[in-house]
């Protein structure tokens, strides 16, 4: 009988020592670095992804375009005169005229701050309703829940545009933008809503806040202290998507002519304006379109960006 | 009977009909002096009386002959009727025919065939489309309630003194009842009418310039020429045939290719480029609709009444550049206006006193806006209302640009959604500021503009005087030029009267809306009409 122990020639297993593997190297944790939270993760994520970096150049840009149109151009935008009529483009108005004889550049430039403003309030009044009303019923549960998901329901159930076609139908003498941009947050709030809700939910129940509520907090601070923060993540990343399809919509109800009042200068006005002469002059349709799709992709691209950071599992690439 | 020309949807039965399309197309060519016309499906039967709209109406009013005609310039000339005379206060209308008429079955026109079709139509029993044409004939009333009627109750109004001789006994004084008489709902019918009006309809017999030959449904109406034919101006082709189309775009290349003669109007396709399409013989004038705006009559810093408000109105008015909005807005298809009326209708001038009021002028338009603000200073917002499912948003806004770049004052367009909408608010008297109104006549006569417009009995809702303009000295030119029994000096009054308007500016005038028209190349003649029509009689090869 041979010893199974022996090892015979050729068998001979070599085991590094210890101290000669990087094992170690590769599971030390470096204990004088700075702690990280989620959000510093988040940053170091996004400074490295080359869509935020586009994206967030040109919504730096547009929002300069936005506040400072003047630097821009001189030409008054709403100074139209039939003798410059679909004039091409010449000096001093590098996108020529439009058919009533106004400066296409000018009103391009100054067309910004009207998408702009629509879409960040819209934005602002959504995810502060949505984020409250959510978190409420996400909460406190029970009949609360109940009623809150219900109303949700219902709003989700009505298209955002045709509900607010009929609700401007109903202020068309209103010439504010108020009217849009609320208009545009009673049927946008309730998809952050829900997503709020959800997120309260799953983190409701985690440790630290078990561990926060042993401590002597009360339900209210521990809303505000510790869920909320921990589920802002989702509510951003719908909030900056929708701002994009709010802009949209913005240029959609203006188009439709129940939007913005036509003295106020809105891309989805002009595009409106030029479709008649669609044919004969398609660019005077062209730059308020490229104007607004430009803006909204960056918008969408920075939310898709900022979704990357906050939520690694759902990436797809 | 009256209508607003921004309705394109037009009430019942005025001559300028409603616009249909349907069938299919014909496509055989044309021989000989005969004219091959543009047409859609008549909707219904060729019964004159039950013909609202143009398919049917185009081919009527060439098979019948009514009492008065309505020539090439609109003027009114006596037709069948050989003097149609009214009594002292217009209430009463002694009506003689001429000799010599005949239906193309052979029998005569009488004063029987007026007033039996006349009654016919008013019938309720009868349900035709025209039937309101006769609420201003005595009797009318009676003949409302269709369950206790026959259908052969005749008007009590209509009395036949003997067979060229007949009295109308109206309602209320109307001076304008011999030019009405020329709607192709007032043509005579022959007796074969009333044994089978289903058939008639298929295959009318008349007293026009043609009879039909024959009508294939949906593809061609075949007129020829009515050898009888008693009329002063003979038709100057030998036949006019009717071809159906649905498609304007398909009608449109045929005029190109030489298929087709003529067409009475012009697809959106080729709006911009018919008039330089070296295939066709273009048509593009101005036709019957004046486009105005009109302010409140009261409103305050635009009283008509006073030197402020008439100031500003002129001013206004000239700081308007309407040469640009018709060149560059409607690309064409319009004509400056220079009076209340229009250019294919009797009385109308270019140059009356107060026309330069209409016309661009920079300098002159806020001289005078200076002059009304240094009697009471102005610092309201002057907006335009208009409705914006019609097509006029970009007109308002050159109005609007043009008179913020002149006057530098605040001024705003105010769209509303719907022409109902719209004409609710005007007729409810809601809007304080201006807003868009227009005008197509029903008949040819100054007297259809200004009388429904401006004179004070149409004011206060109870006509179309939207703006509640009065002014004595514009009733009475128009009440006298009304009573007056010569053309020549009926259309001095209401040139007078005009003047007067366009000193106060009640409305202010923008443009003629153009007729217009193709006709292949070698078509002689060809002219449209103020019902924006061609004259098919004249047109020859």
């Amino acid at each position: 009988m041979t010893d199974i122990n022996t090892t015979l020639p050729g068998q001979e297993r070599y085991v590094a020592p210890l101290e000669e593997t990087p094992l170690q190297t590769v599971d030390t944790v470096d204990e004088s670095a700075p702690a990280t939270s989620m959000w510093s993760d988040a940053w170091r994520t996004l400074r490295r992804n080359p869509l935020f970096i586009i994206s967030a150049i040109l919504i730096v840009f547009i929002i300069f375009v936005a506040l400072f149109p003047g630097v821009f151009t001189k030409t008054d935008p709403n100074y139209c005169t039939l003798d410059d009529s679909l004039e091409p483009a010449r000096p001093g108005h590098p996108f020529g005229f439009d058919m009533q004889g106004c400066d296409v550049y000018a009103r391009v430039i100054y067309g910004t701050r009207t998408s702009l403003s629509v879409g960040i309030l819209s934005t602002l009044i959504v995810v502060a309703v949505g984020t409250l009303i959510g978190a409420i019923a996400g909460f406190c549960g029970g009949w609360i829940d109940a009623v809150l998901s219900r109303i949700v329901d219902i709003f989700m159930a009505i298209p955002m545009l045709l509900g607010a076609i009929v609700v401007l139908q109903m202020f068309r003498t209103v010439t504010s933008i108020w009217k849009v941009v609320l208009v545009l947050a009673l049927f946008g709030w309730v998809s952050t809503a829900r997503i709020a809700r959800g997120a309260v939910l799953s983190s409701k129940n985690l440790e630290f806040n078990t561990a926060s509520t042993a401590l002597g907090s009360t339900p209210m601070r521990n809303l505000f202290r510790h869920i909320l923060p921990n589920s802002l993540a989702p509510i951003i990343v719908i909030a900056t998507t929708s701002l994009g399809s709010y802009i949209v919509s913005e240029a959609t109800l203006s188009f439709l002519g129940i939007g913005l009042p036509s003295t106020t200068v809105s891309w989805g006005g002009d595009i409106s304006n030029a479709q008649s002469i669609l044919r004969t002059d398609p660019m005077v349709l062209f730059y308020p379109s490229v104007a607004l799709a430009v803006t909204v992709l960056a918008f969408i691209m920075m939310g898709d960006a900022v979704k990357d950071a906050l939520d690694p599992k759902s990436r797809t690439a | 009977m009256k209508k607003k020309v921004m309705a394109i949807a037009a009430g019942v039965c005025t001559l300028g009909m409603l616009l249909s399309g349907c069938g299919g197309s014909g496509s055989t060519a044309s021989a000989g002096n005969v004219i091959t016309a543009f047409n859609s499906e008549p909707q219904n039967a060729l019964i004159p009386g039950d013909t609202n709209e143009t398919g049917g109406g185009k081919v009527g009013q060439l098979l019948f002959a009514n009492l008065v005609r309505y020539d090439s310039k609109g003027e009114t000339k006596m037709e069948v009727a050989d003097s149609i005379e009214p009594n002292k206060d217009a209430t009463q209308y002694t009506i003689k025919l001429k000799d010599g008429w005949k239906f193309t079955d052979g029998t005569p026109v009488t004063a029987e065939s007026f007033t039996k079709s006349w009654s016919y139509t008013a019938n309720a029993k009868n349900a035709q489309k025209c039937s309101s044409f006769f609420s201003s004939i005595k009797g009318y009333d009676k003949l409302q309630d269709a369950d206790s009627l026959k259908g052969d109750e005749q008007l009590e109004g209509l009395k036949v003194q003997d067979d060229k001789t007949f009295t109308v006994d109206l309602n209320s004084p109307n001076s304008v009842f011999p030019i009405m008489v020329g709607y192709l709902a007032f043509a005579p019918l022959p007796e074969s009418f009333y044994k089978d009006p289903k058939a008639f309809g298929e295959k009318p017999v008349g007293n026009g310039m043609y009879k039909l030959d024959k009508w294939d449904h949906n593809s061609q109406i075949v007129l020829t020429k009515n050898g009888d034919y008693k009329g002063e101006d003979k038709p100057k082709n030998d036949g006019v045939t009717f071809k159906i189309y649905t498609d304007t775009d398909a009608a449109y290349a045929d005029v190109q290719a030489g298929n087709l003669d003529v067409m009475d109007t012009v697809p959106a396709s080729a709006t911009k480029t018919f008039e330089s399409d070296s295939k066709v013989e273009a048509y593009n004038k101005a036709g019957s609709v004046i486009q105005t705006f009109t302010i409140p009559a009261g409103l305050k810093h635009w009283e008509t009444s006073t030197e402020e408000g008439q100031l500003r109105r002129q001013a206004l008015s000239m700081a308007i550049n309407r040469e640009n909005i018709v060149s560059k807005v409607l690309n064409g298809v319009g004509t400056p206006a220079t009076d209340f009326i229009a250019p294919v209708i009797p009385g109308y001038s270019d140059d009356l006193k107060g026309s330069d009021n209409l016309k661009y002028n920079e300098s002159k338009a806020k001289e005078l806006w200076a002059k009304a603000d240094a009697i009471s200073k102005y610092d309201g917002k002057l907006t335009f209302s208009f409705n914006a499912d019609g097509g006029a948003k970009p007109i308002y806004d050159a109005i609007v640009n043009s008179v913020k770049n002149t006057l530098g004052i605040d001024v705003a367009t105010n769209p509303m959604p719907t022409f109902q909408e719209f004409r609710d608010a005007v007729s409810q008297r809601k809007i304080e500021g201006a807003f868009r109104t227009g005008w197509q006549p029903d008949y040819p006569s100054p007297e259809n503009y200004l009388y429904q417009l401006y004179d004070s009995d149409a004011a206060d809702g109870h006509g179309s005087n939207d703006g509640d303009y009065k002014n004595a000295e514009v009733d009475e030119l128009l009440s006298k030029a009304a009573s007056s029994p010569s053309a020549d000096e009926q259309n001095k009054l209401y040139q007078q009267a005009e003047e007067i308007l366009l000193e106060q500016l009640p409305a202010i005038p923008l443009y003629y809306s153009n007729a217009n028209g193709v006709a292949a190349k070698g078509i002689k003649n060809f002219e449209m009409d103020w019902q924006n029509q061609p004259i098919y009689e004249n047109l020859s090869k």
